[in-house]
């Protein structure tokens, strides 16, 4: 066996009171790219906590808790459309329009919108997002909890340096070490 | 020493004002210090255009946080064990 070799064998393990700090904002974003609705997608992530709870034995630790949860969410969503098309008894194919509700179902009309940003860019957008999350997690989870929350909540320091007791040089010290990072672990395929 | 150095960034401190840059929290003094560091300084000019790159790519990719109420829901079903809301 070569398990002897694995150099993070501890980390394939469930911790099931983490999963919601640890992997929402994950999933969130896979899963909103794919549905395009917050609270069917909010429903979906919470139903994949709940089956993930719930399957715990199946886990046998050869993937990561997290892509073991992506594994569980893709059948939800799957699950979801099955539901949806079963409801309105025909096949639907969800597509990002840019605006899909209000405007003319005319071809003619969303020619103008789409051109300003083409299906392509979004896709490569959603991966990006994915890519930066994926990048954060491989930090300490307090330094991508801060930069998080100044960078993509954009919460000013002051309010971060209260909650986690911190000066702002310290603040800015963290920053600067998940910048690099981050940098570092998206150069190959983003820079 | 500090008479020479009034308008004399450290690499440490230029880095530490770009990234205050790249959240606008820089003020005048320092972009001003900033920009003349980065003038002469080949390593910190590189650092700079990757950091204003990165900041590019985090608003390109719109990432979605999920709320803190919203995470409050989620743990609050796993230990109910349902994914309704009790009300």
């Amino acid at each position: 066996m070569r398990e002897a070799n694995h150099p993070k064998m501890e980390e394939n393990q469930l911790d099931p009171e983490k999963w919601v700090d640890r992997y929402s904002d994950y999933l969130f974003n896979y899963t909103i790219v794919r549905v395009n609705d917050r609270e069917v997608a909010n429903d979906i992530i919470s139903e994949t906590f709940l089956a993930g709870l719930n399957s715990m034995k199946n886990f046998k630790g050869e993937a990561s808790e997290r892509t073991w949860l992506i594994s569980i969410l893709k059948r939800k969503i799957i699950d979801h459309y099955r539901k949806s098309n079963s409801n309105k008894g025909q096949a639907e194919l969800k597509m990002n329009f840019p605006d899909s509700e209000n405007e003319g179902d005319w071809l003619e009309e969303r020619v103008a919108d789409l051109s300003d940003m083409t299906a392509e860019d979004q896709m490569e957008n959603r991966e990006l997002g994915l890519a930066i999350l994926d990048c954060l997690d491989q930090l300490n989870e307090k330094q991508a909890k801060i930069f998080k929350m100044k960078t993509i909540d954009g919460l000013d320091t002051e309010t971060i340096c209260n909650e986690f007791n911190i000066s702002p040089s310290n603040l800015w010290v963290i920053i600067h070490r998940a910048r690099t990072s981050l940098a570092k672990c998206l150069e190959k395929n983003w820079f | 020493m500090k008479g020479i150095s009034i308008m004399k960034l450290s690499c440490t401190e230029a880095a530490s004002v770009c990234n205050k840059a790249e959240y606008k929290e820089a003020n005048l003094r320092e972009k001003l210090r900033l920009r003349l560091h980065l003038f002469f300084c080949k390593t910190c000019k590189d650092y700079h255009q990757n950091n204003r790159k990165l900041t590019g790519l985090i608003k390109k990719a719109d990432i979605k946080p999920c709320s803190a109420e919203q995470k409050e829901i989620f743990k609050q079903h796993m230990k109910n064990g349902s994914s309704k809301t009790s009300k």
